[in-house]
């Protein structure tokens, strides 16, 4: 077990959907701790991080409603909300970006791809998406993660990795791809 | 419209869940995603396929500015910690002086606050206890692991359950599999509370199965075991 179940942060965003203060509270408690962590990761910041959260949960408070079980599990939907904030924060657009914020950004990030903390993440995976993320290309693998951990853009990847733009693009997108292919084809298994 | 195409759909898709867009492609990537169902079903499957990637990671407890930051947000300024704030105020602060720290201190008081969310940023025990007739979330525990000498539980009842004249809310330590429940007990309806662990159960608490709330007569139970059913239980995680 890696969390309240499924069940119980359904249970209490369809409560939020009914505006109960006291359902988001306990939400909040079940689930910051890892929205955080995922915050923290792509924006690099923690003063960032906890304004991304901030308003992450005031969206899923007032977006609770849209939540669909059928759809998607509540952490995925609550994660892709944060990660979508974190993406937008970091990307927004700067009065003054300087060189050097670029290259503390990337410096932030550790060398040699994926550290241990995110290698034991993607170690304890269930099954399907180990088991496909294996079976990348080293690069391959080294860019996706890269970006899904550290929210780097591809001209940040190719800078961080050393390589021609349309190289690192070509590895991302051939790597999502297989990384499709690989899930489906144990889907349809 | 490159849209139209399913192929480059799903490779936008891909790259917007990814997170490699700029900022431009992801504004242009959203007003489009507000038009095309088709668009958004493809934006579902990559969120499926890619976020489970950071279910793993260790979590990483945020202060607890966060939470009333959002309180604040959501009710445009008072917060539903309203009633503890003054603990939190800068003039609090200022106004106490050490000797009535001290005196604080010595008497013993709890200084943990119940109602808000986890100060120290690190791992927590959290148990989302469900009532086991409506099969609902029902209350919340939450409590900072690691060696200590003591340990504070902290309380949040999320129904309006009322309490029947004569009896008590009795807390439970179950400690797993064919071992009897440990009372921690009794605790009130209040949404807010919290609950020193009895010191022979500090060293063990981190590692039980789950906890459990049962209804027993006004006291407590005579006999040290539930005299009845988990009304409300739930299993332990560390977040």
């Amino acid at each position: 077990m890696t969390g309240p179940t499924n069940e119980q942060l359904a249970n209490l965003l369809s409560r939020c959907a009914l505006a109960d203060q006291k359902a988001f509270a306990a939400l909040y408690e079940a689930s910051s701790a890892k929205l955080f962590a995922v915050a923290v990761r792509i924006t690099r910041r923690r003063d960032w991080a906890e304004e991304v959260l901030q308003e992450s949960f005031v969206k899923i408070w007032h977006h609770a409603g849209n939540y669909d079980t059928d759809k998607s599990a509540p952490m995925t939907w609550m994660t892709a909300i944060v990660r979508n904030r974190a993406l937008d924060w970091l990307r927004r657009p700067r009065e003054v970006q300087t060189s050097d914020d670029v290259e503390a950004l990337l410096a932030s990030v550790a060398d040699e791809g994926p550290g241990p903390e995110e290698l034991a993440a993607l170690a304890a995976q269930a099954g399907q998406l180990r088991e496909c993320m294996k079976q990348l290309g080293p690069d391959q693998q080294r860019s996706i993660t890269l970006a899904f951990f550290h929210g780097l853009s591809h001209g940040e990847l190719a800078e961080k990795m050393g390589r021609p733009l349309g190289t690192v693009k070509t590895w991302v997108r051939r790597g999502l791809d297989r990384l499709k292919q690989c899930i489906e084809g144990m889907q349809a298994k | 419209m490159k849209y139209d195409n399913p192929t480059i759909r799903d490779r936008l898709a891909a790259e917007y869940v990814l997170g490699t867009m700029p900022w431009r492609a992801r504004r242009r990537f959203e007003a489009q995603l507000k038009t095309s169902p088709a668009l958004r079903v493809a934006v579902s499957e990559w969120e499926a396929l890619l976020t489970p990637m950071a279910s793993n990671l260790p979590a990483l407890t945020p202060p607890r500015r966060v939470w009333q930051g959002i309180q604040k947000r959501i009710h445009g300024g008072a917060t539903a910690t309203a009633a503890t704030s003054w603990w939190y105020s800068l003039g609090f602060w200022r106004s106490a002086t050490g000797f009535a720290l001290a005196a604080l201190l010595a008497l013993g008081v709890v200084m943990t606050i119940p109602g808000d969310p986890p100060t120290a940023e690190e791992t927590m025990m959290v148990v989302v206890m469900d009532d086991m007739q409506t099969n609902l979330p029902a209350m919340t525990v939450s409590w900072e692991p690691g060696q200590s000498d003591s340990k504070v539980l902290r309380l949040r009842v999320i129904g309006h359950a009322e309490m029947a004249p004569d009896t008590a809310w009795e807390l439970w330590m179950l400690p797993g599999k064919d071992r009897a429940p440990v009372s921690l007990g009794l605790i009130t309806t209040h949404e807010l509370q919290t609950l020193p662990v009895p010191a022979q159960l500090v060293p063990t608490i981190d590692d039980a199965w789950g906890l459990g709330m049962t209804v027993e007569p006004a006291g407590g139970s005579p006999s040290g075991s539930p005299t009845n059913q988990m009304l409300y239980m739930g299993q332990c995680v560390k977040t």
